[in-house]
């Protein structure tokens, strides 16, 4: 059992090794390794969570050398949540990319999303600031990679762009990282804790300045305004099931905000306390607007999808910017909500893309198709859950966050911002559906053959999961709930890394 | 002038070129700058572990001035990525290049050079 | 449980109308029926109970920490609701059997309704405000279903968008509402809010919730300003029209008013906003129903007509007034559904439901006319049918108000637009049924069969029930609902046909006459109308979205112009203002090192660095060049880094520096080689400043933290464990490998998968358009005659041992002294990449025994298997173990377990830097047409066709 907390981590970095084999390269083998590890990922996952949902917070040091000197990777309520999140919708991508044949168009899928996963679990898990560096970095040249899959001028281009924002933003978190560790004398994000709270006031506002930078680039990852320019690009010029998973690389650099921030940067850090919160709420509130209304801008059905990421990431974001146990709770209810809605529309979009053929996903009337009603539904269901409407798990994430949002200074502004976000996003939404499905040419309908009806079944399953976040909810939000409790008393995480007294090997 | 100040400075200088050069819109520019950067960055973070003459970090008993060791360490985590995301980057430069027959970094067609057929127009 | 059950039924039907997909049409609505029949059973049990005045309920815990919970409760406001709802339900489910055409899609319609049936029913029984907001915003979405059934019929998508977008909107207007109401109750229970009058409209926020909350309740049930969207609803099938749009659905906003009446109603500020936005409706619904050809269109009108009267009674805040609206709610239900099936029946048999058209039907169509005009009567308030009654009760309360201190306004206009309304219910009757018969129908009119009439015949039957016999039918019920709207004992009141002469009676009679005379002199009152110049509340409404969509697409385009400048302009601009902004918190200390004193030869060494760094910029045209410039930079760095006691870092980054610049090299061949800048003198001139204030904060930076002393870094253990802990002097292997061994497990496959990023990219060059660049590529430099140089060749060949026994070296060397699995690795890649250079992709890539792949894969597990070894002996991943040997020529040296994840390291980068350079060199070669090369030293190589890959 005191291993399995690597697993998340070896699993994919050996079978994504092993799937480069030429043996494995375009098989069933291939396929069937890289499936079986991202089960094996969920299940491990799965157990890890069930330990966390205890509320112990379990460290593991690697090569044996104790926090701070070695790297360690903790695993707590948040890490678990992350994990199993990655684990379940990397399954349903996985499949829907198998299902369409996605993988065999172009080298090395599979390594790539296994590095992929890699890189995930491992920001996930790790305890150390440089380290979180290093799994960035193998998420981002994974991400690289099955951006580009597939290629084309299009694709290209925009992933051009994507590369370089990233190796900027990695610039810049090595920039911070420096300075943390320059001025502090330490890496690992429990020891940074302690070390910040007993710095000389002298030295603070350079601690400020790296923590500033640093979620900086976290808040580039997440997409926050006006941080967000690489995203829509991005996003809709890669493979749909590609743009899919990439619904949680946002999430990486939400979960890194809100990790740094209440461990290194709370309650005890001096003068830099709360250090992103004067400018992180406006700009979630921005993002979440501009976000929407590129939903109802948009003209082709990723596009939208995109945009609708970087609203509901900005949703999020303004639930979080809060720093207080409540709305961050209710934010870790719709964080998993937020990622499986993108992700889901993404699977939908590709789907409806592949049926129509002509237009593709432009909202443009096209000819009708056979098996419109299963996709219609499909879409109508993603869109519900995309705009955070009844029944599903966004309205009730939402209404988490509104009532959280309450007691804040800020609340009208927050209220007025997701509600008109939420319109917005229902206009867009239904103007693209009426174009999809109702508004059709007048021509035959495409032969049921064009498509197949098995693709769906990824989209089905991701959607189950949107609605079991909805009818276990209540079990949902205490585990959110004890969560952000976990979070805002981050003296058990530094108790568990460091020990009582905190020594060597 | 001091040390601190000749390799602060450096630091600074090839940051700038580095920024200037990342903003501008040829796409080998902008390679060269992500390259300026991470001089710059490799400088910088060797920077944070204090500089030290002629004591570098190879162990021996009684020796109580060292270099930093894991600032160095780091920057050689730091090359080698930025190594592998600078060769990333050249060619996937160069392959755009020949995908869309031009250079620019936002895909603007160069004049004579006709448009790809690409399907991202959005 | 009861309630829980009667509450899922519809769902349930929904659902298994939805899987008997393929099912004939009767047996679907068996399903539909049988499941809404159930549900109305169930509730019928209930009623005797719940009007002897117990209070049903059920619970069941869902979302605790939210306060949202599934908890229902049944009163008599509750049970006449949910009456309506599943009676007249169960009526349209019946009617829409008949009415739907073949090719109609039943089973899709049939669950939509059931669907929207099952949200409706949740509204007016949850007990808890937040479920009550999920099925209000749930009927939103299925009334946009339904609206746009008929998905052919742009006008249906266009109503059911708007719709959508009004009912909806509202609905989010109404979450905030119900939050802030909930919030001053310290409840979102409703019957815990109910009891909280005090509290709420003492409350500061009580305006916001109202004013939010009126909105929900204005749209939904199309209260002017809003009204505009019933009208275009009425694209639907008609069973949609008279379920949602008439009976249930926009009922919706005036059972909140009702529902909350209790503790919202008896303000000033209720009165005002809800009186008159009910007064002006009635009155406008009124007068536009009037002109209305469409018959659809007239009843949608009096629909929003008659929703204006009971909002304006439920406005008014008096007792018996509610008394009135909660009558009224019921009548109006039962005439206004069936008149739209009569309007329904008139559509499906005669093939229009233009009222120009029509006419005379009376004799082609009895048993629909018969229907019609009861229907219609009661509508324009003739006795003896159940419209009187509330409509003369209405009049009645109607003279009691005083709105503004004018005690004349409200009745008079009651009685304009009762006036206008029996105008138009006249007119539905006259122009449709009777008058000449005529020979232009577009179908042969007769009377449909029982199916479609059969379910309007029963409301009809109420409607005259009602009427006949009030007290008896509607009394006990009326009575226990408005004790509950009133939260207390309702005022006495009398459901009877006669009440002497009243003013009420008067006004009555003028309103008969009067619109008796309108009809009469329709044709010029209509010439009038249009001279109007009112606005259409429709154009308005597209207006505003034509607007909104411009406005987004403008907005986004405007930020999102997909130009990288400007991400990363914005990136940096960020950037600075967030240091600046970290720098100006608390009070900065300068730090208090001593430096060190620079030689002539630092200062020389910087000053190459510094023209090399300006040479790269000011040389940008020039490509080449720039290599060369660059170049300097980082051999200035390196040497750097020997001077500052980094030789590991040293060795690293020149071995980099050589792969990178070959690697530039290579690339620069195929790019460009000049190019004349895009960007214009100020945008220059602006990058630069920014550039000035970036770079300078970051020397800043570097400064700030090197002048000060080190705050007792966690790398002093690793100074002291090195040698006893990890078993090397040479700290920054031990560190590498040992240490923090887990980051370059990360570091070495971030390396593969850029080689294998590098290696998808370029095994496609060859393709496409790609390729046909590459094919048109002409060589633009001067080339050596000789591809492969002799010299080179075979100095080439004589470097591979060497470079193999110096990488070995560095390698084995490395936990010691400066070198390690990654130079090593780098070392022996260049002399490989030589022989590529020197004697042709095709030469050396035959001569290649391992694929490179592979050597990626096992340099990976390698350092996997190295790390997973410990786990044996029950230590952590990576956990290292070491001892001494002793080799000849070597000397001694040490066998470290952590040798061998460096060899892992060693082999990832080979692999790696093996795949990306030789492919590329395979690329550039291709584009020089040298395709086949089977001879090294060949100087004009023989052109096969290409076989390889």
């Amino acid at each position: 059992m005191t291993h399995l907390i690597i697993a998340p981590i070896l699993v994919p970095a050996i079978i994504g090794a092993l799937t480069l084999l030429r043996t494995a390269r375009h098989t069933l083998l291939g396929r069937g390794l890289s499936l079986g590890s991202t089960i094996v990922q969920v299940a491990a996952a799965l157990a890890l969570f069930a330990e966390a949902s205890t509320g112990t917070i379990r460290t593991y040091a690697l090569g044996g050398w104790a926090a701070p000197f070695g790297v360690v990777i903790v695993l707590d309520r948040l890490s678990a949540m992350m994990l199993l999140l990655t684990g379940l919708l990397a399954l349903g991508v996985l499949v829907h990319a198998v299902l369409t044949g996605l993988d065999r168009r172009g080298w090395h899928f599979h390594p790539l999303f296994q590095f992929q996963l890699l890189g995930l679990n491992g920001a996930f898990l790790t305890g150390d600031l440089f380290n979180l560096f290093v799994f960035f970095e193998v998420l981002l040249i994974a991400s690289y990679g099955l951006m580009l899959h597939g290629q084309g001028g299009a694709r290209l281009q925009a992933g051009m762009q994507y590369v370089i924002v990233n190796l900027v933003g990695s610039t810049l978190f090595l920039i911070a990282a420096g300075i943390l560790y320059g001025v502090t004398g330490t890496l690992n994000m429990a020891d940074l804790a302690l070390r910040i709270g007993a710095a000389p006031p002298g030295d603070q506002p350079l601690i400020r300045v790296g923590a500033q930078l640093l979620i900086a680039v976290f808040a580039l990852k997440a997409a926050l305004l006006p941080l967000h320019l690489w995203l829509p690009r991005t996003y809709a010029n890669t493979s749909a099931p590609v743009a899919a998973l990439f619904a949680i690389l946002t999430k990486v650099g939400v979960y890194s905000i809100l990790r740094l921030t209440t461990l290194a940067f709370g309650e005890n850090a001096g003068a830099v306390a709360w250090a992103p919160a004067g400018w992180m709420l406006p700009a979630a509130l921005l993002s979440l607007l501009a976000g929407f209304l590129g939903v109802l801008a948009a003209r082709r059905l990723r596009l939208l999808a995109a945009f609708g990421v970087i609203g509901s990431t900005g949703t999020l974001l303004s639930a979080i910017a809060l720093f207080e146990p409540d709305a961050t709770a209710a934010a870790l209810y719709y964080l998993p909500h937020s990622t499986l809605s993108g992700a889901l529309l993404f699977l939908v979009a590709d789907t409806i893309g592949r049926a129509r053929k002509r237009e593709d996903d432009r909202l443009e009337p096209d000819r009708p198709f056979a098996g419109m009603g299963q996709l219609s539904l499909l879409f109508l269901l993603s869109a519900i859950a995309l705009a955070g409407l009844p029944p599903f798990s966004g309205f009730i994430g939402k209404l988490l966050i509104l009532t959280a949002a309450e007691g804040s200074a800020a609340a009208p502004w927050i209220w007025a911002a997701i509600l008109i976000g939420t319109f917005l996003a229902l206009f867009g939404l239904a103007w693209a559906g009426t174009m999809l499905f109702w508004k059709t040419t007048a021509e035959e309908e495409l032969a049921s053959s064009s498509w197949r009806k098995a693709a769906t079944i990824p989209a089905w399953g991701v959607f189950f999961l949107l609605a079991a976040l909805t009818v276990f909810a209540g079990p949902a939000t205490r585990y959110a709930e004890a969560t952000a409790q976990q979070l805002f008393a981050p003296e058990a995480y530094v108790a568990a890394v460091l020990g009582p007294e905190g020594s060597g090997r | 002038m001091s040390l601190e100040f000749l390799v602060a400075s450096a630091v600074g200088l090839m940051t700038a070129a580095g920024i200037y050069l990342t903003l501008r819109g040829r796409t080998f520019s902008v390679v060269l700058g992500i390259a300026m950067l991470s001089y710059a960055i490799n400088a910088f973070l060797f920077s944070v572990g204090r500089l030290i003459v002629n004591a570098p970090p190879i162990y021996a008993k009684g020796v109580t001035e060292y270099a930093d060791p894991l600032p160095q360490a780091l920057v050689l985590t730091a090359i080698v990525i930025s190594f592998g995301m600078t060769a990333l980057v050249v060619v996937l430069a160069l392959r755009t290049y020949l995908e869309t027959g031009t250079d620019h970094v936002n895909g603007t067609p160069d004049a004579g050079e006709t448009p790809s057929d690409s399907e991202g127009d959005v | 449980m009861d309630l829980l059950l009667i509450s899922v039924l519809p769902f349930l039907g929904a659902l298994a109308v939805s899987l008997a997909a393929r099912w004939t049409r009767t047996a679907q609505a068996i399903i539909a029926g049988g499941f809404t029949l159930a549900a109305v059973l169930l509730l019928v049990s209930k009623a005797p109970a719940v009007l002897g005045g117990q209070v049903i309920g059920s619970r069941l815990e869902w979302i605790p920490a939210l306060g949202l919970n599934v908890e229902y409760f049944l009163d008599p406001l509750g049970l006449m609701f949910a009456g309506l709802i599943l009676g007249i339900g169960l009526l349209i489910i019946i009617y829409a059997t008949f009415y739907l055409s073949a090719a109609d899609c039943s089973a899709r319609f049939l669950a939509f309704l059931m669907l929207f049936m099952g949200a409706m029913l949740g509204i007016v029984i949850s007990d808890n405000i937040l479920l009550l907001l999920v099925f209000w915003e749930m009927t939103s979405l299925s009334s946009f279903l339904l609206i746009g059934f008929w998905r052919h019929l742009p006008e249906g998508r266009q109503g059911a968008r708007m719709a959508l977008a009004v009912t909806g909107g509202g609905g989010l207007a109404l979450i905030a509402g119900m939050l802030v109401l909930g919030n001053i109750a310290g409840s979102y229970q409703l019957t815990e809010i109910l009891i909280a009058r005090e509290a709420i409209q003492t409350s500061p926020l009580y305006p916001v919730a109202l004013v939010l909350i009126l909105i929900g309740c204005f749209t939904k049930s199309a209260q002017f300003p809003f009204h505009f969207w019933l009208p275009q609803a009425m694209a639907a099938p008609t069973p949609v029209s008279a379920y949602l749009h008439s009976a249930t659905m926009v009922k919706a906003g005036v059972f909140l008013l009702a529902r909350l009446w209790p503790v919202l109603a008896g303000t000033d500020l209720w009165f005002y906003l809800v009186a008159t936005t009910g007064l002006v409706t009635m009155l406008l619904g009124a007068a536009i129903a009037l002109f209305k050809d469409d018959l659809k269109a007239l009843l949608a009108y009096s629909t929003i007509s008659h929703l204006g009267l009971l909002t304006m009674l439920f406005g008014f805040g008096t007792p018996m007034a509610a008394v009135v609206g909660v009558f009224h709610i019921l009548n109006h239900a039962t005439f206004k559904a069936a008149l739209f099936m009569n309007a329904g029946i008139v559509d499906h048999e005669v093939g229009t439901r233009d009222a120009r058209r029509l006419g005379g039907l009376v004799h082609l169509m009895p048993i629909a006319a018969t229907l019609g005009t009861i229907a219609g009567l009661s509508m324009a308030g003739l006795p003896p049918f159940n419209g009187f009654l509330s409509k003369e009760m209405m009049l009645e309360e109607a003279t009691h108000t005083v709105w503004g201190g004018l005690e004349w306004l409200v009745p008079v206009i009651a009685t304009v637009a009762a006036l206008l309304s029996a105008a138009y219910s006249f007119r539905y009757v006259a122009h449709v049924y009777f008058g000449p018969r005529r020979d232009d129908y577009p179908k042969a009119p007769h009377d449909p069969g029982i199916g479609l009439w059969g379910p309007p015949a029963v409301l009809v039957v109420l409607v005259v029930l009602i009427g006949l016999f009030p007290a008896a039918t509607a009394g006990p019920l009326v009575q226990e609902v408005s004790g509950v709207v009133i939260g207390a004992e309702p005022p006495y009141f009398a459901l009877k046909m006669w009440h002497g002469f009243t003013p009420a009676l008067i006004m009555s009679i003028v309103a008969v006459l009067g619109g008796a005379l309108l009809l009469w002199r329709h044709g010029s009152a209509e010439r009038i109308w249009r001279a109007l110049p009112l606005p259409v509340a429709k154009n308005m409404f597209d207006r505003f979205t034509a607007l909104l969509v411009t406005t987004s697409r403008t907005i986004t385009d405007a930020i999102d112009t997909g130009s990288l400048q400007r991400s990363l302009f914005v990136f940096f601009l960020v950037a600075i203002g967030l240091g600046i902004e970290g720098m100006s918190a608390g009070e900065y200390a300068a730090g208090a090192r001593d430096t060190i004193p620079a030689s002539s030869i630092d200062v020389i060494a910087w000053l190459a660095l510094v023209g090399g760094t300006v040479a790269v910029m000011v040389s940008q045209q020039h490509r080449f060049l720039t290599l060369v410039y660059i170049s300097v930079v980082g051999l200035v760095v390196s040497l750097g880094f020997i001077h500052l006691s980094a030789p590991d870092l040293a060795l690293t980054q020149i071995s980099v520096e050589v792969v990178t610049i070959l690697l530039l090299l290579l690339a620069l061949n195929l790019l460009p080689k000049r190019a004349w800048p895009t960007s214009s003198r100020t945008r220059r001139i602006r990058d630069a400043v920014l550039a000035v204030i970036g770079g300078g904060g970051v020397g800043w930076l570097s400064w700030a933290v090197m002048t000060r002393q080190p705050n007792d870094p966690i790398s002093a253990f690793h100074w002291a464990q090195a040698k006893p802990g990890g078993g090397g002097t040479n700290v920054v292997n031990v560190t590498l490998v040992d240490f923090r061994g887990f980051d370059t497990f990360g570091e070495i496959i971030v390396l593969g998968i850029a080689a294998l990023g590098i290696f998808a990219l370029l095994e496609t060059a060859a393709r496409g358009a790609s390729g046909r660049r590459l094919l048109a590529w002409k060589p633009d430099l001067i080339r050596s005659p000789e591809r492969h140089p002799m010299m080179l060749v075979v100095g080439s060949r004589l470097i591979l041992p060497m470079a193999i026994v110096v990488g070995l070296y560095l390698f084995l060397r490395g936990h010691n002294l400066p070198g390690g699995g990654f130079i090593a690795g780098l070392v022996f890649s260049i002399a490989m990449l030589i022989q590529y250079m020197a004697s042709g992709f095709e030469w050396a890539e035959k001569r290649r025994r391992i694929e490179r792949h592979a050597l990626i894969t096992l340099g990976i597990l390698t350092a996997a298997a190295t790390g997973l070894g410990s786990l044996v002996f029950g230590e952590p991943f990576l956990t290292s173990a070491f001892g001494y040997f002793h080799l000849p020529l070597i000397g001694e040296f040490e066998l470290a377990t952590a040798l061998l994840f460096d060899i892992g390291v060693a082999l990832t980068v080979i692999g790696a830097v093996m795949l990306a350079l030789s492919q590329l060199s395979n690329v550039a070669q291709r584009a020089e047409k040298i395709e086949h090369v089977e001879h090294p030293m060949d100087i004009d190589p023989s052109r096969t066709t290409e076989t390889n890959l």
